[in-house]
C-alpha cells in the first residue's frame, strides 16, 4: 500500500473555503494559504533519485573524530525539501523544554503526510499492509544508524515490541493497540507485525506513535532483565534509588539519570547535558536526512532547552521579548495580542496556525457517576441538548477567540474523510429559551425561587466540573459556560485540579464532569482511537463512561454492562478497526459520528482555533500557517530539521 | 523620655474644654489619644467607608458581578466628563461610550472614546435588579447610566465591570478578615484564659499544643487544608471553611498573650478580693480580669485582620481558596496573575491596590489603637 496522491491537496481544499466562511475579519488575516512543497505530500525522494553524489556536514563535526559523512548517512538517504530556502549550518536554538517535541520530532518507521490523511515512509524504505489487514510488513532503509553509530536493524523493533510492549511487568494489561499481535523477523532490515484480527490501521499507529515502537536494543539489553544479569540490574535499581527495573528503564529513557544521557537516539538531536533547569542537545551526527544539496540535516547545531515547567506566564514573557527562538506549545490564543506587540519590536515573528482540535473544550458528563439520580439526568438526551443550546458560542468566539474560531461540536477535523459539516454544527445554535423548555420538559424546575433549577423531587441540583487548565483556553471558556448555564438555571461549579489529581479522579470515574480538548480527530487517529465517541478505554483525559469501557475491555469481567446504544457504538468502533475496505470503514465511522451528533455524548464549544507559533527573527523555513495538534505531532509533517538560522 | 517629664493633664483638659480632670474616664482618655494619631484617624475613616461600601455593594455597584458587556472586553477605565467635546459644561457628569476596533494586524482590541455616544450618569437610578443581602429584590443603584454603560475601573477579559467586582470582592475579603478574627479571638481568649487561669497541667498541655501549631509553616499547611475542602461544597461553605482554616493559625499567638496576662493578673489583689467575695470562676474571668486587657486584645485583633485578608488573597491567588463565581480580591487577582495583564490591561490589578490600602489602613489603625490604649502613653512620641 503506497500513498494515495489524490488527497495531497486536501489541506488547501478545505482551508480556503473554511477561512472564507468563518467571517470577514479572518479573511483579512488568513488570506494567504501557505504553499508547502509538493514533496511534503509524497514519498520522499532519495539522494540517488535526485542525483546527489556528494554529501556535506556541519563544520561543527569537522574535527569531531567521526567517520566521514557519507559513511554516517544511510546508503541512500531521503532528501527533504525545505519550505523556502536551502539553509546554512550553525547556531544554537534557545527554546523551552515544553517545545522540544515540536522543535525536533521523533523518528518512526513511517511519518505523516502534510495532508493529514496519508502516511509516508521515513526510517522505512517501503511498507505493505496485507489485503486482509493482518500483516504489516516494514522494510527499513539500509545503512541507518543510531546516534552512537550502531546500525539500526529489525532487532531494535522486535526488542521493543516483545520486551517493552508485551512485557507483562511493564504493561500488566496489554495495550489495546497491540493486543493479539506478534512481530516476526524476515531479515535484518525487514520485519512484520502479525495480528490475530485484522488490524489495517496499525500503520496509523506506526506513523503517529511509532517512535515508541523502536528502542536501541544494544543499549537496553544492559538494563533489561530478559537479557542482562539480574543481579546487575537489581544493583543498578538500588543504586539509582528507583523502585523497580521498569522505573529504571523510564529513568534512562527520560535521561533523568546520567546513564540515560548515553542512550542512542534516532532523532535529529541527542542529549549531551542535563541540569535541573536546562537540557542541552547537540546535533545527531548520524541523522539520516539530507537537503536537496546533500547537506546533512538538521541545519541548526544545537539546542538549549530551558526547563520552566510549562509556566505559561514565563514562556509568554520570554517569547514576546524575543528570548526564545521557537515557542508555541505553552502559548495561548489570548496571548496573541501581546505576542503581536512583541512582533512590532522586530525581534520575533508571530505565525498564526490553527489547532486541529475539533473543540478546544470537550465537556464530558460522567454517565457512570455514583449518584443514580444524577446519572439518570445525564442520560436524558434532552438534558445534554439543553446544555449545548444554552452556550452562546458566537459571543464566546468573540470574547476569547477574536471571532476567529469556529463554533463546533466534538467531531472529526474538516480534512478527514469521515467529516460531514452537520456533525460539527449539531445543536450549536444559541437558544436559551429552548434550553429552559427542555429543562421544564425533563421536570427540572426552580422550586425554591433562587433562579436555579432543582431535581423533579425538589432536591438541589449542582454540578461540579473538575478540570486541568492547560494548552487550550479552558478556564476562561468554562467561566463563560458556567454563566450561560446559570442563565438557564443550572448551577455549575468549577474546580481546577492539577495533573496528578485529574488523572487519578478521571481514571477512578469520580468526577461529575470533566473536560479536555478534542484532538485525535483526523484520519490519522480518529478511526484508530475514537475514544470521544464510544467507551473503549479509560484515560486521564476522559471520565465519561469508565464502567462501560472496563466492561468492554475485559469482556464483561469488570465494569458494568452498557445500554444497547453504547454497545452498538462499541461494536462500530470494532468494525471500523477491523475493516480493510476504506470506503466501508468510512461508512461505519460516519455512523459513529452521526450517533454523536444525535446524542451529544460530549459537548463542544469552539474549535479549529488560532494558535500562536512564535519564531525569532533569525529562524527560517518555519511554515507560517500550519495545523497544530497531537494528531500530526504538531510539526512532524512540516520538517523542523530544515529550520535554520539566518544571522544577518 | 525619662529625662523629660510631660504632664498630659493640661493638654487633655484643653481637648475636653474643661478643667476638671476627674470627669475623664479611661475610655475617653484613650479616645483623645487616638484622635491625635492622624494616620490612624484617616485609616479608620477609610476602613469605615470600605466596610460601608462592602455592606451595600449591591447598591453602590452599577452592575452585577457576572454581567458581561460584550462590547467592552478588556476595556480600559472610563473617565468621567463634565465638559463635552464642544467644551460645553454639563452639570450632570457623563461618560463617552467605547469605540472598539480589533486591529487585524495586532489582534488588539483598541478602545477609544466615542464622542458620538454620551451617557449621562444618573444617581439613585433604576438599573439591573439584584438581591440585597439575599433578602429582598431591588433595582436602585447609587449611580448608573440610563442607556449605554459605565465602567469606571474598566472591564475584565469577559467584559465584566471591574468597579462592581472590586466592591463585591471587598465584601468577601474584608468580611473574611473580620469573621476570621472573631473566631481567632474567641478561641484565643477562651483557651488562653483557661490555660492562664487554671495553670498547672492544663496550662502545660495547652502550651505544648500551641508550640506545635506555631511551629507548622503556615502557607503550606493552609494549602493542604484548603485542598482538602470537599469539591462539592458550595461557595458559602468554602467561604466558612477558608475562614476557619485561616483562624486556625491565628489563635495560638493570641492565646499565649492572654495566658500571660492572666498569669500576671491572677495574683493581683482585686482578683483575690473578688474570689474571696465568692465570685465564680467565669465571673472572675469575664467581669474582673477581662476588662483590664480588652484594649490589648482589640489592638491585637485589629493587627490580625490584615493577616487574614492577605491569607485569603494568597489562597485564592494560588487557586486553592475561594473560586469563581465567588468574587473576592484574591479571586480577582488570580485572574490578573499573568504577564499580559501587566503589559496590556493593568487596570485588572486595581483589586491589588485595594488590598494594599486596606492592609496599610488596618496596620495604621492598629498602631493608633495600641498607642491610645497604652496607659503609659503621654501623647508624645513613643521613642
Amino acid at each position: 500500500m503506497f500513498t494515495d496522491r489524490k488527497h495531497r491537496r486536501g489541506l488547501t481544499a478545505w482551508l480556503v473555503p473554511m477561512l472564507l466562511g468563518v467571517s470577514a475579519v479572518s479573511v483579512a488575516a488568513d488570506d494567504a494559504v501557505s504553499s508547502m512543497p509538493d514533496s511534503w505530500f509524497e514519498i520522499p525522494k532519495t539522494a540517488s533519485e535526485v542525483g546527489i553524489t556528494s554529501f556535506s556536514q556541519s563544520p561543527m563535526l569537522d574535527d569531531a573524530g567521526l567517520p566521514p559523512v557519507n559513511e554516517r548517512l544511510p546508503d541512500d538517504p531521503p532528501v527533504i525539501e525545505p519550505l523556502n530556502n536551502i539553509g546554512v549550518f550553525g547556531g544554537r536554538a534557545q527554546i523551552t523544554l515544553g517545545d522540544s517535541w515540536q522543535f525536533f520530532n521523533w523518528e518512526s518507521a513511517l511519518t505523516i503526510s502534510a495532508d493529514l490523511r496519508n502516511f509516508l515512509p521515513n526510517l522505512a524504505e517501503s511498507w505493505e499492509v496485507s489485503p486482509d489487514g493482518r500483516i504489516t510488513t516494514i522494510k527499513l532503509r539500509s545503512g541507518l544508524k543510531w546516534s552512537d553509530g550502531h546500525p539500526l536493524t529489525s532487532d531494535d523493533f522486535i526488542f521493543t515490541f516483545n520486551h517493552i510492549w508485551l512485557d507483562t511487568d511493564i504493561n500488566p494489561v496489554t495495550s489495546m493497540l497491540v493486543i493479539g499481535g506478534r512481530i516476526e523477523k524476515v531479515d535484518n532490515l525487514t520485519f512484520r507485525y502479525v495480528f490475530e484480527n485484522p488490524n489495517p490501521m496499525f500503520e496509523n499507529l506506526i506513523a503517529q506513535y511509532g517512535s515508541f515502537m523502536v528502542d536501541p536494543k544494544h543499549f537496553f539489553v544492559k538494563y533489561h532483565p530478559s537479557f542482562a544479569d539480574r543481579e546487575f540490574v537489581d544493583a543498578k535499581v538500588d543504586e539509582i534509588g528507583v523502585p523497580t527495573w521498569m522505573a529504571l528503564l523510564d529513568a534512562l529513557r527520560s535521561a533523568i539519570i546520567d546513564e540515560g544521557l548515553d542512550m542512542p537516539t534516532l532523532r535529529s538531536y541527542k542529549i549531551v547535558q542535563r541540569t535541573p533547569t536546562m537540557v542541552r542537545f547537540d546535533r545527531n551526527p548520524y541523522y539520516h536526512k539530507v537537503d536537496p544539496q546533500g547537506q546533512q540535516l538538521p541545519y541548526i547545531d544545537g539546542i538549549d532547552a530551558e526547563d520552566i515547567l510549562d509556566n505559561a506566564e514565563v514562556v509568554t514573557a520570554k517569547a514576546s521579548t524575543g528570548q526564545l527562538d521557537f515557542a508555541a506549545f505553552t502559548l495561548r490564543t489570548q496571548d496573541i495580542p501581546l505576542l503581536k506587540l512583541g512582533e512590532r519590536n522586530g525581534e520575533i515573528k508571530v505565525h498564526i496556525w490553527r489547532r486541529l482540535h475539533s473543540s478546544d473544550v470537550a465537556i464530558q458528563p460522567n454517565y457512570n457517576y455514583a449518584d443514580a439520580k444524577y446519572r439518570a439526568l445525564l442520560w436524558d438526551v434532552r438534558f445534554r441538548k439543553a446544555l449545548s443550546l444554552a452556550i452562546n458560542r458566537p459571543e464566546m468566539n468573540e470574547i476569547i477567540y477574536f471571532s476567529r474560531g469556529v463554533p463546533r461540536q466534538v467531531t472529526v477535523h474538516p480534512t478527514s474523510s469521515y467529516f460531514e459539516p452537520h456533525y460539527a454544527t449539531a445543536h450549536t445554535e444559541f437558544d436559551p429559551d429552548q434550553a429552559r423548555a427542555l429543562f421544564a420538559e425533563i421536570g427540572l424546575k426552580d422550586i425554591d425561587g433562587d433562579g436555579l433549577v432543582e431535581y423533579p423531587d425538589g432536591s438541589p441540583l449542582t454540578i461540579t466540573l473538575e478540570f486541568l487548565d492547560f494548552e487550550t483556553p479552558k478556564g476562561i471558556t468554562m467561566e463563560l459556560v458556567a454563566s450561560y448555564w446559570r442563565e438557564v438555571g443550572l448551577d455549575l461549579r468549577l474546580k481546577l485540579v492539577d495533573r496528578a489529581l485529574q488523572s487519578a479522579r478521571a481514571q477512578a470515574g469520580e468526577m461529575q464532569m470533566t473536560l479536555w480538548h478534542a484532538d485525535r480527530v483526523t484520519d490519522i487517529l480518529f478511526p484508530l482511537v475514537p475514544d470521544w465517541w464510544a467507551p473503549r478505554s479509560t484515560g486521564w483525559d476522559r471520565g465519561m463512561w469508565n464502567d462501560w469501557a472496563r466492561y468492554y475491555q475485559t469482556d464483561g469481567e469488570l465494569g458494568e454492562n452498557p445500554p444497547e446504544i453504547i454497545r452498538q457504538m462499541q461494536q462500530w468502533t470494532d468494525d471500523m478497526r477491523y475493516e480493510t475496505d476504506i470506503n466501508k470503514r468510512i461508512a461505519i465511522g460516519k455512523k459513529l459520528l452521526q450517533a454523536n451528533a444525535d446524542n451529544l455524548w460530549t459537548i463542544g464549544t469552539i474549535g479549529l482555533a488560532p494558535h500562536p507559533v512564535v519564531v525569532s527573527k533569525r529562524l527560517r523555513n518555519v511554515l507560517p500557517k500550519g495545523i497544530w495538534g497531537w494528531d500530526n505531532r504538531w510539526t512532524l509533517a512540516y520538517h523542523p530539521s530544515t529550520w535554520y538560522f539566518d544571522e544577518d | 523620655m525619662s529625662d523629660v517629664t510631660i504632664n498630659p493633664a493640661p493638654a487633655i483638659a484643653a481637648d475636653l474644654g474643661t478643667d476638671t480632670l476627674q470627669e475623664i474616664s479611661p475610655r475617653q482618655l484613650a479616645w483623645i489619644r487616638f484622635k491625635r494619631h492622624r494616620l490612624a484617624m484617616v485609616s479608620a475613616g477609610f476602613l469605615i467607608a470600605m466596610y460601608l461600601i462592602a455592606t451595600f455593594c449591591e447598591f453602590i455597584s452599577p452592575y452585577n458581578t457576572d454581567t458581561r458587556n460584550v462590547k467592552a472586553i478588556n476595556a480600559p477605565p472610563m473617565s468621567i466628563h463634565f465638559f463635552d467635546r464642544e467644551g460645553t459644561f454639563h452639570l450632570r457628569p457623563f461618560v463617552y461610550g467605547y469605540h472598539m476596533e480589533v486591529n487585524p494586524d495586532t489582534w488588539m482590541r483598541e478602545y477609544s472614546e466615542n464622542t458620538e455616544e454620551m451617557y449621562p450618569i444618573y444617581f439613585f437610578e433604576t438599573g439591573e435588579s439584584y438581591e440585597m443581602w439575599s433578602l429582598f429584590k431591588a433595582k436602585t443603584h447609587l449611580f448608573t447610566t440610563r442607556e449605554g454603560y459605565i465602567h469606571v475601573f474598566g472591564t475584565d477579559q469577559l467584559g465584566r465591570d471591574m468597579f462592581t467586582r472590586v466592591f463585591y470582592g471587598a465584601r468577601i475579603s474584608m468580611s473574611i478578615g473580620v469573621v476570621g478574627v472573631m473566631l481567632t479571638l474567641f478561641f484565643g481568649v477562651l483557651i488562653g484564659g483557661i490555660a492562664g487561669y487554671m495553670g498547672g497541667i492544663v496550662d502545660r498541655g495547652v502550651q505544648r499544643i500551641i508550640e506545635v501549631l506555631l511551629s507548622l509553616p503556615t502557607l503550606p499547611f493552609w494549602m493542604a487544608l484548603s485542598a482538602a475542602l470537599p469539591v462539592e461544597w458550595s461557595s458559602l461553605m468554602v467561604y466558612f471553611g477558608i475562614t476557619i482554616i485561616l483562624s486556625l493559625f491565628g489563635w495560638p499567638g493570641l492565646a499565649r498573650q492572654v495566658r500571660g496576662k492572666f498569669l500576671a493578673l491572677r495574683e493581683e489583689d482585686f482578683v483575690m478580693a473578688a474570689r474571696l467575695l465568692g465570685a465564680g470562676r467565669l465571673r472572675v474571668i469575664f467581669k474582673h480580669m477581662m476588662p483590664s486587657f480588652t484594649s490589648h486584645i482589640i489592638t491585637t485583633a485589629t493587627l490580625a485582620v490584615p493577616g487574614m485578608i492577605l491569607g485569603e488573597t494568597a489562597l485564592s491567588f494560588l487557586g486553592i481558596g475561594l473560586r469563581p463565581p465567588v468574587v473576592s480580591w484574591g479571586v480577582l487577582m488570580q485572574q490578573a496573575q499573568n504577564y499580559q495583564v501587566i503589559v496590556m490591561t493593568p487596570w485588572l490589578m486595581i483589586p491589588g491596590l485595594f488590598v494594599v490600602l486596606t492592609v496599610i489602613a488596618f496596620n495604621l489603625l492598629g498602631d493608633g489603637l495600641r498607642d491610645a490604649a497604652d496607659p503609659y502613653n503621654t501623647g508624645g512620641n513613643r521613642d
